[in-house]
């Protein structure tokens, strides 16, 4: 069996009093797109900082390729990338400067830099943006710069922090084009967004909810440890019942689709039986009801709403698919 | 082991940071030859002048004519004219004055009767410079006044006192003599034998206008990476820590050394001030430069945002331009504050540079103060160093 690259093992920071993530243990194989999710504020950027050497941890442990991300952390910079949240890059720099800087801040040979630049120029578009000031580019290409700098020294993995936050659709799925290559080439991806879509796009996700890791695997089977527990009801006026099946005792969450209302329920067919002994809301008109494949919407709010509290007791670790 | 191409990569960065910021070329550029220059002329000559004055001659005589005559030749004071109530309160802040006299009625009479009256001044105690300058000024001219007034009185003598003197023993007569002649000191000036000012002051202008830029220049550098986020970008790279700080102290010690260059510069062919010991000097500001620059580094690497750090500069640096020597004489502060002030780059500076400057020594007089300004210098970079370790915790 392959070794995991990534691996973290009870990894935990406080700031403070204040918990940012609590005993993170997972692991992360080479050469996948690895999708860490969670709402704002939920830890993921303070893990990324702790696996880039950038935030000492509290407590636990994290390693990449064998390598504990802060007591080696000198040593294992050169083999990735980091692109943060925000820009980070010098405005008053051009594009080739700030390149070219990164370059030689990640140590890239000089009979070798010349190569790097023009590769990560073409592969990033940014032929004719060479001359400009980076402060002056687009949000797109300011972000397509980001990841090139990440690049210019061939990193085997790349740490990205929310990419594609307030980009246009094409820069997005410009972006993930790239993605995909660059995974299609060996390099691992460990990449963080808080859009659902977007976790479609990974081959392995993780949630994390207030600090905590809540459930990690493939997309394919965090859907379907949902299939069969969501609901889309047709029922007027469906903003009224959407507030009131939230109350219902077992529904885990209650959001409109194109109309209808989509809920997640612990035990749908219990609540379909009792609705046909008894209708409860007499304000509110049923029409009918189907089921429905889960997306990965409907996971991360089944997970975040309490879904996983309830499977907790079933078992000890959510993570679906590999463990440890 | 620090690799220079890192080193020279971020310091070339800094380097274009401040290149393309014309408001910032335009301040290193203007600022120090224009301050040289302000601040050259308001401390090229410490004597007091034109202080705005009135008097008020009650007596109208022949003889507090021509004292206040006298006293007009004085640059001290900037006179006019005034009439009030001699005896009365005299207010000097609505009349926009800081010294009043008062010759009183029959002053000029006194002198010849042998009953001389008491000239009344009032002084303005706000300023503690000026007015025991000025009451010394009017002592001054009065002793002037009062010597002339001898010298003429013994002049016209008549020849009977002068045989009558004769009689008396030759020691009495001498003393008497020596009694009549002012008293001289025999003054020889070393090092600054015209007492020239400028040439004093001119170390404290030079540190001050290098600390103050220096300082506030280079505290903004880490602080604004911070802030901008770019100093997480540049930390998960390979760089180490020392390569860091010798990269971004590099270029700011280049524009330093021309900041330096600019204000010697004016200094000399402005002020006539004369560099002597070229070798010594540029030691000592190098080293002072690259102290100035390690605390400036300390302070940005320390303070959370820029204005943190701007902040922390003005707390540092106003106690060094009122303590370091750089205007006046140590010895004026007292022993606990003398030794606070030993503390600061500039007055290990200003004390080399004056040794070196004025004094003509050689290096084994300002070997402390040299090993001080490089000791500050490996303490200060060596902390940023290790302060920039750690982002977050």
């Amino acid at each position: 069996m392959v070794e995991p690259l990534i691996v973290l093992k009870g990894l935990s920071k406080k700031f403070g009093k204040k918990i940012a993530t609590s005993g993170i243990s997972m692991s992360v194989r080479r050469s996948e797109i690895f999708g860490f999710l969670g709402a704002n504020g939920a830890g993921k950027t303070t893990t990324i900082r702790m696996l880039c050497g950038l935030t000492k941890p509290t407590s636990g442990t994290g390693s990449i390729g064998g390598l504990d991300v802060w007591k080696d952390r000198f040593r294992i910079r050169s083999r990735f990338g980091y692109v943060p949240q925000k820009f980070s890059l010098y405005a008053d720099l051009t594009v080739m400067e700030n390149l070219r800087f990164f370059g030689e801040a990640y140590g890239v040979p000089r009979g070798k830099m010349n190569d790097r630049l023009n590769k990560v120029v073409s592969d990033m578009d940014l032929e004719l943006r060479e001359r400009e000031r980076a402060g002056r580019l687009s949000g797109g290409y300011k972000q397509l710069l980001a990841i090139a700098c990440a690049l210019i020294h061939e990193p085997t993995l790349l740490f990205l922090d929310e990419p594609t936050a307030g980009l246009d659709p094409s820069h997005r799925q410009q972006i993930w084009d790239l993605l995909y290559e660059f995974s299609q080439q060996g390099t691992t991806i460990f990449v963080t967004t808080h859009y659902m879509d977007e976790a479609e796009r990974c081959t392995d996700v993780a949630f994390i909810d207030r600090g905590r890791l809540i459930a990690k695997g493939s997309t394919r089977d965090l859907k379907e440890s949902l299939t069969g527990h969501i609901l889309e009801l047709q029922v007027e006026p469906a903003m009224t019942a959407m507030f009131e099946f939230r109350k219902l005792e077992g529904v885990y969450g209650a959001d409109l689709r194109s109309g209808n209302l989509r809920i997640r329920v612990e035990d749908p067919d219990a609540l379909l039986r009792s609705w046909q002994n008894h209708w409860p809301f007499p304000k509110l008109k049923f029409l009918g009801y189907s089921w429905v494949e889960p997306d990965m919407e409907d996971v991360f709010q089944a997970y975040t709403q309490g879904y996983y509290q309830q499977r907790q007791d079933q078992r000890e670790s959510v993570e679906v698919g590999r463990n440890l | 082991m620090i690799s220079w191409n890192a080193v020279l990569a971020i310091a070339y960065k800094e380097f274009v940071h401040v290149w393309r910021d014309r408001r910032v070329v335009l301040l290193i550029v203007v600022l120090p030859p224009f301050f040289t220059f302000l601040f050259g002329h308001a401390f090229e000559n410490s004597t007091i002048r034109d202080v705005p004055a009135m008097y008020f001659d009650a007596d109208h005589s022949k003889e507090s004519q021509e004292f206040l005559d006298l006293l007009k030749t004085k640059g001290t004071f900037d006179w006019v004219p005034w009439r009030g109530n001699p005896d009365g309160k005299i207010e000097l802040f609505p009349a926009q004055v800081q010294a009043a006299i008062v010759i009183p009625h029959g002053w000029g009479q006194g002198l010849t009767d042998g009953d001389p009256l008491a000239i009344r001044a009032i002084l303005d105690g706000t300023d503690t410079n000026t007015a025991p300058s000025v009451q010394g000024e009017l002592q001054e001219t009065l002793a002037d006044f009062q010597s002339k007034r001898r010298d003429n009185l013994i002049d016209n003598l008549p020849d009977e006192i002068i045989d009558l003197g004769k009689q008396l023993p030759i020691a009495i007569r001498h003393e008497f003599s020596s009694m009549m002649a002012p008293w001289d000191v025999k003054t020889e000036t070393l090092y600054n034998p015209k007492l020239s000012f400028i040439d004093y002051v001119m170390p404290g202008i030079v540190g001050l206008i290098l600390q103050l830029l220096t300082v506030t220049l280079i505290a903004s550098t880490v602080t604004r990476e911070r802030e901008v986020g770019t100093l997480s970008q540049l930390l998960v790279t390979p760089l180490r820590q020392s390569e860091i700080v010798v990269g971004k102290v590099l270029p700011y010690l280049v524009i330093s050394m021309f900041l330096i260059a600019s204000t010697i510069v004016v200094g000399n062919l402005h002020f006539g001030v004369k560099f002597a010991e070229p070798l010594l000097l540029s030691l000592t500001c190098f080293l002072f430069l690259l102290f100035s620059l390690g605390l400036g580094l300390l302070i940005s690497v320390f303070s959370r945002t820029q204005t943190q750090a701007i902040q922390f500069s003005i707390f540092f640096l106003l106690p060094v331009m009122l303590l370091s020597g750089a205007f006046a004489p140590l010895n004026q502060l007292p022993r606990p504050v003398r030794l606070c002030s030993e503390l600061f780059p500039l007055t290990h500076f200003c004390r080399a540079f004056r040794n070196v400057n004025l004094h003509h020594a050689h290096i084994s007089p300002i070997t402390g103060d040299l090993l001080f300004l490089g000791i500050g210098t490996v303490v200060t970079c060596v902390c940023a160093a290790f302060l920039l370790r750690s982002v977050d915790d």
